[in-house]
């Protein structure tokens, strides 16, 4: 890999295409429009752009690659099964960790970018993703309950990791844009990272690969914060740290606008 | 008109909420009851976490009974022993069911359950109150004269320890079955997220036989107790509770429930009954029907993952 990309500011001109300085240098700068997203009472989700600058002094073409990964969390599912006519759950089985939130933009389908084995081996697409499970199942019992932990090697693994994936789709939290990746000029492109209202807060990471005759050339890595502020997060912690008091105010509240309604209707009438 | 709601980390129309809670207020007047049944499986339709659902809209049913009971207070049909006794039985209960709760949703069961109550309680109460009302409906229409009322209760309410005596309900009778329903009521309203209303009424009614002109008020005070039991508990065990969404929710209750109030005296009590008969038993149909249905996904997300 090459040494870190240079600011922001260098890349808002677009470096000559042959310039003294990255002559023979294949590489890849980003930057985010806004690393710092901002969870308020009025947040609908939040849409940024990643714009970047390609330095390609060879006559190869190159393919741009935006990996964002959200803060790793555990899932559990649930499979329902029917049983004398009715849809019940099974036990949950635990994956020990997956991104909240995981997109790729590219300006090609993955598959045609690089071979499988490279994919895989830098954890790039929806397919190659690292969804923790155990090599062995066991079993293990969490606060009185048993949940089951599949194996990687099992053969229903495979159904499990691609019902994640799907959920994930499904929530908008997971994404396959194989034309997420679009060159706005000759070496400057820009990717949009759609992030739904439910997208989980936290750090968020984001890996620019340039790739060129199927191996990786560049990477270029960003941070993200998505952050709640303001009320929303005074709320949140409230209600975390002295969840009982929390419980109370609600409570006192409710019971208040209660009796002020009875008040304001008995006066009228 | 979205707004981003801090703990169930959804965004809704809050106009939608407000208006939901006018109607389910306005039901909730009109009936005397809490509403709580109606307005989980709504908010659960708009997207909102049902565990969420469940335990924020716990205090809307706490401010809409607080309106009610203060109304029936007014007119003296509340009977404050015998809804402290069930209230007492409703902590318990609510304490009991929050735990439960907790369980079952690390069990990856709790929809499940909550599926089956409706269906089992709604379905049940439902078919009884629209036979009961509708028998009377066809009775008045044809001009019968009303049957005479067995007014016997059943003998087991007099075999039992702790009699007290409850003189605005009429009642000389032991404690435990009081209690007993508040136990019930509690482990439903933390469950289901119901005041329980819809069963404590007929259960006062058709087995404590309590005099009628006291049993929505009382069951009111009984179930504000015990809601606010469980909204503590839940805040304080799951962090389930969102303030936001149930400020905006009880905006339009409070207003709703005073309005619905006022429509009740335009209405006969069994045609009153009737058409809440038949919303409880829809409700409790469509929310069963999730048991029977085929799944889109056979692959679900289970909710809380504690830590």
């Amino acid at each position: 890999m090459q040494a870190l990309p240079p600011p922001p500011p260098a890349i808002t001109a677009p470096a000559p295409d042959r310039s003294e300085a990255t002559t023979g240098e294949l590489r890849v700068a980003a930057a985010l429009t806004d690393a710092q997203v901002r969870v308020d009472s009025s947040f609908t989700g939040a849409s940024i752009v990643l714009y970047g600058a390609v330095f390609n002094p060879t006559d190869e073409p190159a393919d741009v690659v935006v990996v964002v990964r959200g803060p790793d969390a555990p899932i559990r599912l649930v499979k329902k099964t029917r049983t004398s006519g009715v849809w019940l759950n099974s036990r949950p089985v635990l994956f020990e960790g997956a991104p909240g939130f995981y997109m790729t933009a590219s300006t090609r389908p993955l598959s045609d970018i690089a071979d499988f084995g490279q994919l895989r081996r830098l954890g790039v697409g929806v397919d190659h993703l690292r969804i923790d499970a155990p090599e062995e199942s066991r079993t293990v019992t969490r606060y009185g309950v048993r949940d089951v932990v599949v194996s990687r090697l099992g053969d229903d693994y495979l159904d499990w990791r691609r019902a994640v994936i799907r959920l994930k789709e499904a929530a908008a939290l997971y994404d396959t844009d194989s034309r997420g990746v679009e060159f706005v000029d000759r070496g400057l492109f820009r990717a949009e990272v759609e992030l739904p209202t439910v997208a989980p807060t936290g750090k968020y990471y984001a890996e620019v690969w340039l790739f060129q005759n199927g191996e990786p050339q560049s990477v270029s890595n960003l941070t993200l914060t998505v952050e709640k502020v303001g009320l929303e997060r005074d709320i949140y912690e409230f209600a975390h740290r002295r969840p009982w008091l929390y419980g109370v105010l609600c409570v006192v509240l409710a019971a208040l606008t209660g009796y002020g309604a009875s008040r304001i209707f008995s006066r009228r009438s | 008109m979205d707004i981003y709601l801090p703990i169930a980390e959804v965004s809704v129309n809050w106009p939608t909420l407000v208006i939901l809670g006018a109607v389910v207020g306005f039901v909730s007047g009109l009936f005397g009851i809490g509403g709580g049944f109606l307005m989980a499986p709504i908010l659960v339709f708009l997207g909102i976490p049902p565990t969420v659902a469940v335990a924020s809209q716990a205090s809307h049913v706490v401010a809409s009974s607080t309106s009610g009971v203060i109304r029936y207070a007014g007119a003296g049909a509340v009977d404050f022993k015998m809804g402290s006794v069930m209230a007492a039985g409703g902590a318990v209960g609510a304490l009991a069911g929050v735990e439960l709760f907790r369980y079952l949703r690390l069990l990856g069961q709790a929809d499940l359950v909550v599926a089956v109550s409706y269906l089992v309680f709604l379905g049940a109460i439902g078919v009884l109150m629209l036979n009961e009302s509708l028998t009377e409906i066809l009775r008045r229409r044809r001009g019968l004269p009303a049957p005479h009322k067995q007014r016997r209760r059943p003998m087991w309410l007099y075999g039992l320890p702790l009699k007290m005596k409850f003189p605005k309900s009429g009642l000389y009778i032991s404690a435990l079955p009081p209690f007993g329903l508040g136990v019930f009521a509690g482990v439903l309203s933390a469950i289901m997220g119901v005041g329980g209303g819809f069963i404590l009424v007929p259960a006062m009614l058709y087995i404590l036989r309590m005099r009628a002109g006291a049993v929505v008020g009382t069951s009111l005070f009984q179930i504000i107790i015990t809601t606010a039991i469980t909204t503590i508990l839940q805040a304080g065990r799951n962090q389930t509770v969102d303030i936001v969404l149930s400020t905006i929710l009880l905006l339009g209750g409070v207003v709703g429930a005073q309005v619905g109030a006022r429509f009740a005296g335009r209405f006969r009590a069994e045609e009153l009954r009737a058409a809440l008969g038949l919303i409880v038993l829809l409700v409790g149909i469509q929310m069963g029907l999730d048991l029977f249905v085929r799944p889109n996904d056979i692959f679900m997300i289970a909710p809380g993952i504690a830590d």
